[in-house]
Parts: C-alpha cells; structure tokens; sequence
C-alpha cells in the first residue's frame, strides 16, 4: 500500500531554500511520514517560472528532517530557460509536465517530520513555482 | 537497499569548455561531492538542463563524470541539443530526466562533475546533477 504526501509553494528569488509547506486550499497540510512506511518509494514534481527575466536556471528538491534516515537528500526536477521578445511581442508560455522518479528507496521512519524544499538556481527567471508529491511505501 | 541522492549544479557560458558544477543553489561552497561511505555502486544520474537562448544558434551538451570515486575512469553523456533561429522570444522548461547506469565507485573519494555545451555557443546552458548511489 501506498500514501501520498503533496506540498507546493512559490521560489521567490534564485539560490534560496524555501520550505514548501502548503497545498493550495489546504494551508497546513501534514508534514508527517504516514505510519506504516519506511521509504519514499516515487516522487512526482513539477518546476517552473514566469519568465519574467531572462536566463538559464534548474530546479532542483531537497528532503530532510528528522524522518529522512540518510540525511537530506537531493534532486533535480527540472530546468527552464527565458529570452526577451522584440519590442511590441507577447512571450510564448512554457509549461513543465511533472517528473516522475520510481524505485527511488529514500529511508524514512514512519510517523515522523519530514522538511521539503526546493530551490531555483542559475538566473533568476521571475518568481518559481513547484508543486511535489512523495509517494511512500 | 537504500540509495543516496547527492547533486551539483552550475552554469556553462562557453562553448567547447568543460564547466565544473560546484554549487548548490543557496550553497555555494558544498565541497567536494564524495562517494557516500558504504555506497557501492553509482546506479545513474538525474540531469537538468536548459539553455538561455541568448544566441540565434544551435548547440549540443552533455555531462562528464571525472574523478577518483570513479575507478574505471571517466564517463560522458549526451543530454540536451537545441537551437534558435532567433535570440528574441523563448522561454523553455523541460523536466528532469534520469539516465540509468551502472557504474563501480570508491567510497570516501571524489566525484567530479562537469557540464558542457558543444556546437555553437548559444549563451549559456544551465545544468543540475543528481548522483544515485547505491548502499
């Protein structure tokens, strides 16, 4: 059997940790591992930005806290990149479809709290938004 | 089986130069990235990457593992390519992909990751490198 744990939040800036800890309608979801788990078993994430500066950058999660045994963990999810149009021209969306990471075997003690973070880092590409789902077994 | 999760990111700015990626985010100074003690094989890697389109061109990249916590030598994958008919108007994002190996390793020594774009210099290609060790 399998329980999911699902957090979002916004990446104001580049190259600062931001602990992501609401679900949309949800403000305070829980941050607990459900009982009966010992590992993240899939990660499901999805990275993007406005586009409201020009550059490269990566998105990247970082898991820890007490619940995770290893240490803190961390992993890529996504990149972006972003070019100023000609005067006068809208920019084209972008829209990142979620990563999906299997068999991942993370090591978490049940009941406990995890930290989900994550970053933007390269240029600053206007403010970031990531959405992460941890899928424990 | 327990894996571990350890990764660097950085940024190439010139074309055909072999970028160190020595950061991590908000850490700028995380050290040398060393084979997690007890780990016992490097099961593959999680790439991200995306140019800036600052050049109306077109280019290639790939990611290099240098380094004494790879005793069989050196590896070189082939991760991103693209190209621009204009500098004006893009704006990407493009999932994280894993590329599954299989690769012996020392504990304790180093990794060395490096990122590279090939072809023609677009601007510059960002790269984040996650390592998935085996324990």
């Amino acid at each position: 059997m399998t329980k999911t744990l699902t957090v979002e939040g916004d990446l104001a800036t580049v190259d600062l940790a931001t602990t992501l800890t609401t679900q949309g309608s949800v403000t305070v979801p829980t941050l607990v591992t459900p009982a009966g788990t010992s590992k993240i078993d899939r990660i499901l994430a999805a990275a993007g930005a406005e586009g409201l500066a020009d550059g490269s950058a990566v998105f990247f999660i970082r898991l820890g806290g007490n619940a995770v045994k290893g240490g803190e963990q961390v992993l890529m999810i996504s990149a972006g990149g972003r070019i100023a149009p000609q005067a006068g021209s809208d920019a084209a969306p972008s829209i990142c479809s979620a990563v999906q990471f299997d068999d991942l075997d993370i090591e978490c003690g049940p009941s406990d709290t995890i930290r989900i973070q994550a970053e933007m880092a390269g240029s600053d590409l206007g403010t970031g938004h990531v959405a992460v789902t941890l899928i424990f077994a | 089986m327990t894996k571990l999760y350890r990764s660097r990111e950085g940024e190439a700015s010139s074309v055909d130069t072999k970028t160190q990626l020595t950061t991590l985010g908000s850490e700028t100074d995380p050290g040398p990235l060393l084979v997690p003690a007890g780990a016992t094989r490097l099961l593959g890697i999680i790439v991200a990457a995306c140019m800036n389109m600052a050049a109306a061109t077109g280019f290639s990249a790939f990611v290099r593992l240098e380094g004494a916590g790879l005793p069989k030598g050196p590896e070189t994958v082939a991760v991103l390519a693209g190209g621009g008919a204009v500098a004006t108007g893009g704006n990407a994002s493009i999932p994280a992909q894993y590329v599954p190996l299989d690769l012996e390793v020392t504990p304790s020594n180093e990794v060395l990751i490096f990122g590279e774009m090939v072809g023609t210099d677009v601007g510059q290609v960002s790269f984040g490198v996650t390592l998935v060790f085996e324990k």
